[in-house]
Protein backbone atom coordinates (compact mmCIF):
# COMPACT_ATOMS: atom_id res chain seq x y z
CA UNK A 1 0.00 0.00 0.00
CA UNK A 2 1.47 3.41 -0.99
CA UNK A 3 0.01 6.91 -1.11
CA UNK A 4 -0.53 8.43 -3.71
CA UNK A 5 2.03 11.03 -4.42
CA UNK A 6 4.54 8.18 -5.11
CA UNK A 7 2.58 6.58 -7.86
CA UNK A 8 5.32 6.93 -10.44
CA UNK A 9 7.90 5.87 -7.77
CA UNK A 10 6.54 3.07 -6.40
CA UNK A 11 5.65 1.44 -10.30
CA UNK A 12 8.65 2.47 -11.97
CA UNK A 13 11.15 1.25 -9.29
CA UNK A 14 9.10 -1.96 -8.85
CA UNK A 15 9.71 -2.32 -12.58
CA UNK A 16 13.32 -1.39 -12.19
CA UNK A 17 13.84 -4.27 -9.20
CA UNK A 18 12.59 -6.71 -11.22
CA UNK A 19 8.41 -6.75 -10.34
CA UNK A 20 7.16 -4.69 -13.40
CA UNK A 21 3.90 -5.67 -12.58
CA UNK A 22 4.15 -5.90 -8.65
CA UNK A 23 0.30 -5.70 -6.93
CA UNK A 24 0.31 -1.90 -5.48
CA UNK A 25 -2.81 -0.58 -3.88
CA UNK A 26 -3.03 3.16 -3.55
CA UNK A 27 -4.14 5.55 -0.42
CA UNK A 28 -5.25 9.21 -1.36
CA UNK A 29 -2.06 11.30 0.39
CA UNK A 30 -0.59 12.17 3.07
CA UNK A 31 -1.29 9.65 6.27
CA UNK A 32 0.95 11.62 8.34
CA UNK A 33 -0.28 13.65 10.65
CA UNK A 34 -4.00 11.80 9.79
CA UNK A 35 -7.10 11.44 12.72
CA UNK A 36 -7.80 7.68 13.02
CA UNK A 37 -11.14 7.94 11.47
CA UNK A 38 -9.44 9.99 8.56
CA UNK A 39 -7.11 6.97 7.80
CA UNK A 40 -10.39 4.50 7.94
CA UNK A 41 -12.21 6.77 5.93
CA UNK A 42 -9.37 5.81 3.72
CA UNK A 43 -9.45 2.18 3.98
CA UNK A 44 -13.82 2.47 3.23
CA UNK A 45 -13.20 4.57 0.13
CA UNK A 46 -12.10 4.18 -3.13
CA UNK A 47 -8.29 3.23 -4.71
CA UNK A 48 -7.46 7.03 -6.30
CA UNK A 49 -5.61 5.31 -9.33
CA UNK A 50 -7.59 1.95 -10.09
CA UNK A 51 -10.75 3.86 -8.58
CA UNK A 52 -11.98 0.52 -6.70
CA UNK A 53 -13.05 0.34 -3.22
CA UNK A 54 -9.71 -0.04 -1.27
CA UNK A 55 -9.66 -2.58 0.92
CA UNK A 56 -11.41 -5.24 -1.28
CA UNK A 57 -8.66 -4.58 -4.01
CA UNK A 58 -6.30 -5.60 -1.21
CA UNK A 59 -8.03 -8.39 -0.55
CA UNK A 60 -7.83 -9.24 -4.45
CA UNK A 61 -4.26 -8.50 -5.01
CA UNK A 62 -3.50 -11.04 -1.97
CA UNK A 63 -5.97 -13.77 -3.34
CA UNK A 64 -6.39 -13.31 -7.60
CA UNK A 65 -4.16 -15.76 -9.12
CA UNK A 66 -1.04 -14.63 -10.90
CA UNK A 67 -1.09 -13.75 -14.38
CA UNK A 68 1.65 -15.33 -16.81
CA UNK A 69 3.73 -12.17 -16.91
CA UNK A 70 3.45 -11.73 -13.34
CA UNK A 71 5.28 -15.18 -13.19
CA UNK A 72 8.03 -14.31 -15.53
CA UNK A 73 11.53 -14.96 -15.25
CA UNK A 74 14.63 -13.37 -17.08
CA UNK A 75 17.01 -10.62 -17.35
CA UNK A 76 16.38 -7.29 -19.11
CA UNK A 77 18.63 -4.70 -20.41
CA UNK A 78 16.81 -0.96 -19.62
CA UNK A 79 17.19 1.00 -23.06
CA UNK A 80 18.83 4.58 -22.35
CA UNK A 81 18.36 5.89 -26.40
CA UNK A 82 20.42 6.36 -29.22
CA UNK A 83 24.16 6.39 -28.81
CA UNK A 84 23.52 9.97 -30.72
CA UNK A 85 21.07 11.91 -32.36
CA UNK A 86 20.92 14.01 -35.71
CA UNK A 87 18.96 16.90 -36.52
CA UNK A 88 18.98 20.77 -36.61
CA UNK A 89 20.15 22.53 -33.45
CA UNK A 90 16.87 23.85 -32.79
CA UNK A 91 15.59 20.59 -32.87
CA UNK A 92 18.20 19.02 -30.90
CA UNK A 93 17.89 21.42 -28.05
CA UNK A 94 14.15 20.78 -27.82
CA UNK A 95 14.87 17.10 -27.81
CA UNK A 96 17.32 17.46 -25.15
CA UNK A 97 14.99 19.24 -23.31
CA UNK A 98 11.84 16.95 -24.10
CA UNK A 99 13.62 14.05 -22.96
CA UNK A 100 14.76 14.95 -18.96
CA UNK A 101 18.64 15.63 -20.22
CA UNK A 102 18.78 19.34 -19.07
CA UNK A 103 18.27 21.78 -16.04
CA UNK A 104 15.58 23.22 -18.53
CA UNK A 105 17.80 25.69 -19.64
CA UNK A 106 20.06 25.79 -22.83
CA UNK A 107 22.52 23.54 -23.14
CA UNK A 108 26.19 22.92 -25.06
CA UNK A 109 25.08 20.58 -27.91
CA UNK A 110 27.72 17.56 -27.13
CA UNK A 111 28.93 17.33 -30.71
CA UNK A 112 31.30 14.43 -31.01
CA UNK A 113 34.24 17.17 -31.77
CA UNK A 114 33.28 19.17 -28.55
CA UNK A 115 33.71 16.00 -26.78
CA UNK A 116 36.74 14.89 -28.18
CA UNK A 117 38.21 18.21 -27.13
CA UNK A 118 37.27 17.72 -23.65
CA UNK A 119 38.46 14.34 -23.27
CA UNK A 120 41.95 15.89 -23.93
CA UNK A 121 41.44 17.14 -20.53
CA UNK A 122 42.37 13.96 -18.78
CA UNK A 123 44.57 11.22 -19.54
CA UNK A 124 42.05 8.59 -18.79
CA UNK A 125 40.48 6.59 -21.81
CA UNK A 126 37.22 7.68 -23.19
CA UNK A 127 35.99 3.95 -22.29
CA UNK A 128 37.35 3.48 -19.42
CA UNK A 129 34.71 3.31 -16.16
CA UNK A 130 34.59 6.14 -13.62
CA UNK A 131 32.24 5.04 -11.18
CA UNK A 132 28.68 4.38 -10.21
CA UNK A 133 26.11 7.17 -9.21
CA UNK A 134 22.03 6.56 -7.91
CA UNK A 135 19.62 9.03 -7.11
CA UNK A 136 19.27 7.64 -3.35
CA UNK A 137 21.26 4.94 -1.85
CA UNK A 138 19.51 1.59 -1.74
CA UNK A 139 16.07 3.10 -3.31
CA UNK A 140 17.53 3.05 -6.58
CA UNK A 141 20.18 0.49 -8.48
CA UNK A 142 23.36 2.61 -9.37
CA UNK A 143 24.40 3.17 -12.83
CA UNK A 144 27.24 3.08 -13.79
CA UNK A 145 28.92 5.43 -16.31
CA UNK A 146 32.88 5.85 -18.73
CA UNK A 147 34.84 9.15 -19.06
CA UNK A 148 33.28 9.50 -22.25
CA UNK A 149 29.80 9.78 -20.75
CA UNK A 150 31.45 12.91 -18.00
CA UNK A 151 32.64 14.57 -21.16
CA UNK A 152 29.01 14.46 -22.79
CA UNK A 153 27.79 16.04 -19.78
CA UNK A 154 30.60 18.28 -19.17
CA UNK A 155 30.20 19.88 -22.57
CA UNK A 156 26.49 20.38 -22.26
CA UNK A 157 27.51 22.61 -19.11
CA UNK A 158 29.46 24.60 -20.74
CA UNK A 159 32.89 23.22 -19.26
CA UNK A 160 36.09 23.31 -20.84
CA UNK A 161 38.74 20.75 -21.07
CA UNK A 162 40.87 22.05 -18.36
CA UNK A 163 37.87 21.51 -16.08
CA UNK A 164 37.42 18.24 -17.02
CA UNK A 165 39.70 16.66 -14.02
CA UNK A 166 37.80 18.37 -11.69
CA UNK A 167 34.00 16.63 -13.03
CA UNK A 168 35.79 13.40 -12.90
CA UNK A 169 36.95 14.05 -9.30
CA UNK A 170 32.79 14.88 -8.48
CA UNK A 171 31.69 11.87 -10.48
CA UNK A 172 34.04 9.41 -9.48
CA UNK A 173 32.77 9.43 -5.80
CA UNK A 174 28.99 8.87 -6.73
CA UNK A 175 27.56 11.37 -5.21
CA UNK A 176 24.11 12.63 -6.41
CA UNK A 177 23.62 16.24 -6.36
CA UNK A 178 20.03 15.57 -6.51
CA UNK A 179 19.64 12.85 -4.05
CA UNK A 180 16.13 11.68 -4.39
CA UNK A 181 14.27 12.61 -0.97
CA UNK A 182 10.88 14.31 -0.23
CA UNK A 183 13.79 16.71 1.76
CA UNK A 184 14.79 19.21 -0.89
CA UNK A 185 18.34 18.13 0.02
CA UNK A 186 21.48 20.21 -1.52
CA UNK A 187 24.75 19.28 -1.51
CA UNK A 188 28.29 21.64 -1.37
CA UNK A 189 31.45 20.71 -3.20
CA UNK A 190 34.46 22.40 -1.57
CA UNK A 191 37.16 23.26 -3.86
CA UNK A 192 41.14 23.13 -2.63
CA UNK A 193 44.11 23.35 -3.76
CA UNK A 194 46.29 25.35 -6.74
CA UNK A 195 43.83 24.15 -9.39
CA UNK A 196 41.14 26.88 -7.59
CA UNK A 197 44.14 29.83 -9.21
CA UNK A 198 44.46 27.05 -12.46
CA UNK A 199 41.34 27.34 -13.29
CA UNK A 200 40.84 31.39 -12.20
CA UNK A 201 37.80 30.41 -9.66
CA UNK A 202 36.33 33.09 -7.36
CA UNK A 203 37.05 32.60 -3.72
CA UNK A 204 36.84 36.21 -3.30
CA UNK A 205 34.04 39.10 -3.58
CA UNK A 206 30.50 36.79 -4.88
CA UNK A 207 32.29 33.65 -4.58
CA UNK A 208 28.94 31.69 -4.01
CA UNK A 209 27.04 33.63 -6.73
CA UNK A 210 26.64 33.86 -10.52
CA UNK A 211 29.97 35.90 -11.27
CA UNK A 212 32.54 33.22 -12.19
CA UNK A 213 32.46 30.49 -14.88
CA UNK A 214 34.24 27.66 -13.60
CA UNK A 215 32.33 28.42 -10.12
CA UNK A 216 28.79 28.07 -12.38
CA UNK A 217 29.61 25.94 -15.02
CA UNK A 218 31.49 22.68 -12.36
CA UNK A 219 28.22 23.12 -10.22
CA UNK A 220 25.75 23.26 -13.41
CA UNK A 221 27.63 20.01 -15.09
CA UNK A 222 27.39 18.20 -11.36
CA UNK A 223 23.65 18.49 -11.87
CA UNK A 224 23.54 17.48 -15.94
CA UNK A 225 25.80 14.11 -14.85
CA UNK A 226 23.10 13.86 -11.63
CA UNK A 227 20.29 13.58 -14.32
CA UNK A 228 21.57 11.72 -16.74
CA UNK A 229 24.28 9.50 -15.46
CA UNK A 230 21.87 7.79 -12.85
CA UNK A 231 18.18 8.47 -14.63
CA UNK A 232 17.96 10.80 -11.44
CA UNK A 233 16.17 14.21 -11.27
CA UNK A 234 12.72 13.04 -12.80
CA UNK A 235 10.62 14.61 -10.53
CA UNK A 236 7.98 12.53 -9.08
CA UNK A 237 9.68 9.02 -9.68
CA UNK A 238 14.08 9.64 -8.95
CA UNK A 239 13.46 12.83 -7.26
CA UNK A 240 10.63 13.79 -4.53
CA UNK A 241 11.62 17.23 -2.79
CA UNK A 242 8.50 18.14 -1.82
CA UNK A 243 9.03 21.91 -2.71
CA UNK A 244 13.05 20.98 -4.18
CA UNK A 245 15.85 23.59 -3.63
CA UNK A 246 17.01 26.42 -5.87
CA UNK A 247 20.57 25.18 -5.34
CA UNK A 248 20.53 22.61 -7.03
CA UNK A 249 20.61 24.35 -10.40
CA UNK A 250 24.35 24.62 -10.03
CA UNK A 251 25.08 23.22 -6.08
CA UNK A 252 27.11 25.18 -3.66
CA UNK A 253 30.61 25.39 -4.87
CA UNK A 254 32.76 26.30 -2.51
CA UNK A 255 36.24 27.03 -3.66
CA UNK A 256 38.48 27.99 -0.19
CA UNK A 257 39.86 31.39 0.05
CA UNK A 258 43.05 29.76 1.33
CA UNK A 259 45.32 32.17 1.16
CA UNK A 260 43.22 34.87 3.59
CA UNK A 261 42.55 32.32 5.94
CA UNK A 262 43.97 31.61 9.06
CA UNK A 263 43.81 27.92 9.74
CA UNK A 264 45.19 25.25 7.42
CA UNK A 265 42.81 24.81 4.08
CA UNK A 266 39.94 22.13 4.37
CA UNK A 267 41.74 19.32 2.87
CA UNK A 268 45.05 19.16 4.74
CA UNK A 269 42.50 18.84 7.55
CA UNK A 270 41.50 15.46 5.92
CA UNK A 271 45.04 14.09 5.10
CA UNK A 272 46.03 15.85 2.24
CA UNK A 273 49.25 18.11 1.04
CA UNK A 274 48.73 22.42 0.70
CA UNK A 275 49.44 21.13 -2.88
CA UNK A 276 47.00 18.53 -3.31
CA UNK A 277 43.94 19.40 -5.40
CA UNK A 278 41.40 18.13 -3.91
CA UNK A 279 37.15 18.16 -3.88
CA UNK A 280 35.49 17.54 -0.33
CA UNK A 281 31.63 16.98 -0.17
CA UNK A 282 29.08 18.15 1.70
CA UNK A 283 25.33 17.12 2.07
CA UNK A 284 21.69 18.16 3.59
CA UNK A 285 19.33 20.32 4.29
CA UNK A 286 19.23 24.10 3.57
CA UNK A 287 21.81 26.98 3.88
CA UNK A 288 20.80 30.00 5.67
CA UNK A 289 22.88 33.87 6.06
CA UNK A 290 24.10 34.74 9.32
CA UNK A 291 24.56 38.79 9.24
CA UNK A 292 22.96 38.53 12.18
CA UNK A 293 22.55 36.84 15.67
CA UNK A 294 23.74 37.08 19.06
CA UNK A 295 27.35 38.39 20.27
CA UNK A 296 27.75 40.62 16.80
CA UNK A 297 26.80 43.60 18.12
CA UNK A 298 29.64 43.50 20.44
CA UNK A 299 31.93 46.79 20.42
CA UNK A 300 35.01 46.29 19.23
CA UNK A 301 35.10 42.96 18.28
CA UNK A 302 31.89 41.00 17.43
CA UNK A 303 31.37 37.70 19.69
CA UNK A 304 31.55 35.71 16.38
CA UNK A 305 31.49 32.45 18.01
CA UNK A 306 28.53 33.31 19.75
CA UNK A 307 26.19 34.26 17.05
CA UNK A 308 27.73 31.02 14.87
CA UNK A 309 26.24 28.92 17.79
CA UNK A 310 22.91 31.05 17.82
CA UNK A 311 22.78 30.67 14.07
CA UNK A 312 22.87 26.88 14.31
CA UNK A 313 20.75 27.17 17.18
CA UNK A 314 17.39 26.02 14.90
CA UNK A 315 19.05 23.17 13.00
CA UNK A 316 18.42 19.68 12.90
CA UNK A 317 21.06 17.77 14.45
CA UNK A 318 20.83 15.07 11.71
CA UNK A 319 23.45 16.86 9.54
CA UNK A 320 26.14 19.24 11.16
CA UNK A 321 26.61 22.30 10.65
CA UNK A 322 28.95 23.62 8.03
CA UNK A 323 30.33 27.43 8.75
CA UNK A 324 31.27 29.22 5.44
CA UNK A 325 32.97 31.76 6.81
CA UNK A 326 34.52 35.35 5.36
CA UNK A 327 38.12 35.77 5.90
CA UNK A 328 37.40 38.91 8.51
CA UNK A 329 35.49 36.37 10.19
CA UNK A 330 37.97 33.51 10.47
CA UNK A 331 40.51 36.03 11.34
CA UNK A 332 38.49 37.72 13.79
CA UNK A 333 37.79 33.95 15.27
CA UNK A 334 41.68 33.94 15.89
CA UNK A 335 41.91 37.46 17.64
CA UNK A 336 38.98 35.84 20.05
CA UNK A 337 41.45 33.11 20.86
CA UNK A 338 40.14 30.12 18.59
CA UNK A 339 43.63 29.44 16.67
CA UNK A 340 42.18 26.37 15.41
CA UNK A 341 39.48 25.47 14.15
CA UNK A 342 39.49 22.24 16.76
CA UNK A 343 39.33 24.98 19.40
CA UNK A 344 36.35 26.56 17.81
CA UNK A 345 34.55 23.00 17.18
CA UNK A 346 35.07 22.37 21.04
CA UNK A 347 33.51 25.15 22.06
CA UNK A 348 30.48 25.45 19.88
CA UNK A 349 29.64 21.42 20.48
CA UNK A 350 29.63 22.33 23.97
CA UNK A 351 27.80 25.53 23.88
CA UNK A 352 25.40 24.97 20.86
CA UNK A 353 22.51 23.26 23.57
CA UNK A 354 18.67 22.55 23.52
CA UNK A 355 16.63 21.29 26.26
CA UNK A 356 15.19 17.38 26.61
CA UNK A 357 11.84 18.56 25.71
CA UNK A 358 12.37 20.61 22.58
CA UNK A 359 14.72 17.69 21.23
CA UNK A 360 11.65 15.81 21.78
CA UNK A 361 9.71 18.08 19.40
CA UNK A 362 11.98 18.50 16.63
CA UNK A 363 12.20 15.85 13.54
CA UNK A 364 15.71 14.71 12.94
CA UNK A 365 16.85 15.10 16.24
CA UNK A 366 18.43 13.15 18.42
CA UNK A 367 19.05 12.60 22.78
CA UNK A 368 22.37 11.58 23.78
CA UNK A 369 23.27 8.00 24.22
CA UNK A 370 25.04 6.86 26.70
CA UNK A 371 24.53 6.60 30.74
CA UNK A 372 24.12 9.77 31.05
CA UNK A 373 21.06 9.79 29.40
CA UNK A 374 19.16 7.98 32.22
CA UNK A 375 19.21 11.18 34.30
CA UNK A 376 18.15 13.21 31.31
CA UNK A 377 14.19 15.24 32.23
CA UNK A 378 12.70 17.10 29.98
CA UNK A 379 14.41 20.71 31.67
CA UNK A 380 17.66 18.98 31.12
CA UNK A 381 20.03 21.45 28.67
CA UNK A 382 21.92 18.94 26.47
CA UNK A 383 24.52 19.36 23.61
CA UNK A 384 22.65 19.87 20.75
CA UNK A 385 25.30 17.74 18.54
CA UNK A 386 27.61 14.72 20.33
CA UNK A 387 30.43 15.02 18.69
CA UNK A 388 32.77 18.55 17.76
CA UNK A 389 33.39 17.40 14.52
CA UNK A 390 29.81 17.83 13.64
CA UNK A 391 31.23 21.59 13.06
CA UNK A 392 32.64 22.23 10.13
CA UNK A 393 34.33 25.59 8.99
CA UNK A 394 35.92 27.16 4.96
CA UNK A 395 37.02 30.19 4.53
CA UNK A 396 35.09 31.87 1.83
CA UNK A 397 34.58 35.53 0.34
CA UNK A 398 36.14 39.13 -0.21
CA UNK A 399 36.39 40.39 2.82
CA UNK A 400 33.56 43.54 2.47
CA UNK A 401 31.99 42.88 5.65
CA UNK A 402 32.77 40.51 8.36
CA UNK A 403 29.52 38.11 7.28
CA UNK A 404 28.91 33.83 7.55
CA UNK A 405 26.84 31.98 5.83
CA UNK A 406 25.75 28.32 7.42
CA UNK A 407 24.65 24.96 5.86
CA UNK A 408 22.85 22.31 7.90
CA UNK A 409 25.28 19.92 6.16
CA UNK A 410 27.47 17.09 6.95
CA UNK A 411 30.90 16.07 5.51
CA UNK A 412 30.99 12.76 3.31
CA UNK A 413 34.08 12.17 1.37
CA UNK A 414 37.37 14.40 -0.25
CA UNK A 415 38.14 13.09 -3.74
CA UNK A 416 41.50 13.31 -5.69
CA UNK A 417 41.16 15.71 -8.86
CA UNK A 418 45.15 15.07 -9.35
CA UNK A 419 44.42 11.48 -9.93
CA UNK A 420 42.00 12.73 -13.23
CA UNK A 421 44.53 14.64 -14.83
CA UNK B 1 16.43 8.19 -17.89
CA UNK B 2 15.32 4.54 -19.22
CA UNK B 3 12.09 4.71 -21.29
CA UNK B 4 10.05 3.11 -19.58
CA UNK B 5 7.79 1.54 -22.22
CA UNK B 6 10.22 0.02 -24.15
CA UNK B 7 11.56 -1.50 -20.60
CA UNK B 8 8.10 -2.68 -20.01
CA UNK B 9 7.65 -4.21 -23.34
CA UNK B 10 11.04 -5.92 -22.73
CA UNK B 11 9.39 -7.01 -19.65
CA UNK B 12 6.39 -8.68 -21.05
CA UNK B 13 4.15 -6.14 -19.16
CA UNK B 14 1.74 -3.28 -21.22
CA UNK B 15 2.91 0.24 -21.27
CA UNK B 16 -0.30 1.14 -20.67
CA UNK B 17 0.63 0.53 -16.74
CA UNK B 18 2.36 3.60 -16.81
CA UNK B 19 0.65 5.24 -19.22
CA UNK B 20 -0.26 8.25 -16.52
CA UNK B 21 3.26 8.87 -15.39
CA UNK B 22 4.80 12.17 -16.62
CA UNK B 23 8.24 12.33 -17.53
CA UNK B 24 9.66 9.67 -19.65
CA UNK B 25 6.90 7.82 -21.20
CA UNK B 26 8.36 7.48 -24.03
CA UNK B 27 10.93 9.41 -25.73
CA UNK B 28 9.86 12.37 -27.26
CA UNK B 29 10.68 14.01 -30.56
CA UNK B 30 11.15 17.15 -31.42
CA UNK B 31 8.94 19.74 -32.68
CA UNK B 32 9.55 21.00 -36.35
CA UNK B 33 8.16 24.42 -36.07
CA UNK B 34 9.10 25.67 -39.92
CA UNK B 35 9.29 22.28 -41.81
CA UNK B 36 11.35 24.96 -44.60
CA UNK B 37 13.52 26.39 -42.86
CA UNK B 38 14.25 23.45 -40.88
CA UNK B 39 15.78 21.48 -43.66
CA UNK B 40 17.90 24.36 -44.73
CA UNK B 41 19.71 24.46 -41.91
CA UNK B 42 22.42 22.04 -41.38
CA UNK B 43 22.30 19.27 -39.28
CA UNK B 44 24.10 18.21 -36.80
CA UNK B 45 24.89 15.03 -34.38
CA UNK B 46 25.33 15.16 -30.73
CA UNK B 47 25.88 12.82 -28.34
CA UNK B 48 23.75 11.09 -25.79
CA UNK B 49 25.05 11.91 -21.94
CA UNK B 50 23.40 8.80 -20.48
CA UNK B 51 25.10 6.21 -18.37
CA UNK B 52 24.49 2.77 -18.15
CA UNK B 53 21.61 0.83 -15.86
CA UNK B 54 22.47 -2.66 -14.90
CA UNK B 55 20.60 -5.55 -16.13
CA UNK B 56 16.83 -6.30 -14.57
CA UNK B 57 16.56 -9.80 -13.41
CA UNK B 58 12.92 -10.54 -13.25
CA UNK B 59 11.31 -11.76 -10.24
CA UNK B 60 8.43 -13.93 -10.31
CA UNK B 61 5.92 -13.14 -7.75
CA UNK B 62 5.23 -15.44 -5.25
CA UNK B 63 1.84 -17.53 -5.45
CA UNK B 64 -1.46 -16.29 -3.94
CA UNK B 65 -3.56 -17.48 -1.61
CA UNK B 66 -7.25 -18.88 -2.80
CA UNK B 67 -8.43 -17.52 0.25
CA UNK B 68 -7.32 -15.31 3.50
CA UNK B 69 -9.56 -17.19 5.65
CA UNK B 70 -7.85 -18.52 8.82
CA UNK B 71 -4.62 -16.91 7.70
CA UNK B 72 -1.69 -15.17 9.21
CA UNK B 73 -1.26 -11.58 7.21
CA UNK B 74 1.72 -9.52 8.59
CA UNK B 75 1.62 -5.60 8.31
CA UNK B 76 4.55 -4.09 7.73
CA UNK B 77 5.98 -0.59 7.92
CA UNK B 78 9.09 0.57 6.52
CA UNK B 79 8.91 3.38 9.39
CA UNK B 80 7.75 6.64 7.28
CA UNK B 81 5.65 8.63 9.38
CA UNK B 82 2.26 7.77 9.54
CA UNK B 83 2.88 4.12 8.12
CA UNK B 84 2.29 2.74 11.82
CA UNK B 85 -0.90 4.13 12.96
CA UNK B 86 -2.11 3.71 8.95
CA UNK B 87 -1.55 -0.22 9.54
CA UNK B 88 -3.41 0.04 13.21
CA UNK B 89 -6.60 1.18 10.95
CA UNK B 90 -5.96 -1.92 8.52
CA UNK B 91 -6.28 -4.10 11.14
CA UNK B 92 -9.18 -2.48 12.67
CA UNK B 93 -10.59 -3.34 9.02
CA UNK B 94 -9.54 -6.83 8.97
CA UNK B 95 -11.81 -7.49 12.62
CA UNK B 96 -14.30 -5.49 11.38
CA UNK B 97 -15.09 -7.12 8.26
CA UNK B 98 -12.85 -10.52 8.16
CA UNK B 99 -12.56 -11.40 11.78
CA UNK B 100 -10.93 -15.13 10.64
CA UNK B 101 -8.02 -13.07 9.45
CA UNK B 102 -4.94 -12.61 12.11
CA UNK B 103 -3.00 -9.79 11.38
CA UNK B 104 0.79 -9.43 12.75
CA UNK B 105 2.26 -5.59 13.44
CA UNK B 106 5.87 -5.46 12.24
CA UNK B 107 8.36 -2.18 12.07
CA UNK B 108 11.20 -3.29 9.44
CA UNK B 109 14.64 -2.25 10.64
CA UNK B 110 16.76 -0.23 8.91
CA UNK B 111 15.89 1.97 6.02
CA UNK B 112 12.93 2.26 3.60
CA UNK B 113 15.12 0.57 1.07
CA UNK B 114 16.74 -1.95 3.24
CA UNK B 115 16.61 -5.45 3.20
CA UNK B 116 15.47 -7.12 6.80
CA UNK B 117 16.09 -11.15 6.88
CA UNK B 118 15.04 -11.85 10.01
CA UNK B 119 11.55 -9.94 9.67
CA UNK B 120 11.28 -12.17 6.11
CA UNK B 121 12.37 -15.42 7.94
CA UNK B 122 9.35 -14.81 10.86
CA UNK B 123 7.10 -14.33 7.92
CA UNK B 124 7.88 -17.15 6.12
CA UNK B 125 7.82 -19.17 9.05
CA UNK B 126 4.61 -17.74 10.68
CA UNK B 127 2.67 -15.89 8.34
CA UNK B 128 0.77 -16.75 5.14
CA UNK B 129 0.37 -13.00 3.37
CA UNK B 130 1.84 -9.49 3.75
CA UNK B 131 1.10 -5.79 3.06
CA UNK B 132 3.67 -3.92 3.06
CA UNK B 133 2.65 0.30 3.59
CA UNK B 134 4.48 2.91 2.86
CA UNK B 135 3.73 5.76 5.09
CA UNK B 136 4.30 9.45 4.58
Amino acid sequence: MVTIAFKDLAKTNAAKRGMPLQRIVFTPHPVWGKTDAEMYAYLEGNDPVSGKPLMPEVVGDLTRPLAPDESKSGVVTPPTGAPSYTDTSDNLQQYYLDNGMTDFMPIILPTQEKVDAMLKGTSHKPDEVVGKMTPAQGAFPAWSFTVQQVAVNAVMAGATPDYFPTLLAIASTGISALFSSTNSLVSAAIVNGPIRDKLQMNYGIGAMGPFNQPNAVIGRAWTLMSKNLDGGGIAGETYMGSQGNIINYNNLIVPENEKDSPWPPFHVQKGFKPTDNVVSFFFGFCITQGQGGRGLGVKPIPQYHEAMSYNAGPFASLFGALFLLDPLVANGLVELGYKTKDQLADWLQKNTTISVKDVKSMLFSGLPRGPEAANLTDDSIVPKWQRPDAFNFVVVGGQTNPYHQLANMSYRVSSSIDKWT
Amino acid sequence: MINRRKLLGLMGASPALLAAATAEAKEKKAKVKDGKASTMEPKITALNPRGMPPPITLIPMAPRLSTLDGKTIYLISDGFPGADHFLAQVAIWFQKNMPSVKTVYRLKAGGFADDDPKLNAEVKANGQGVIMAIGH
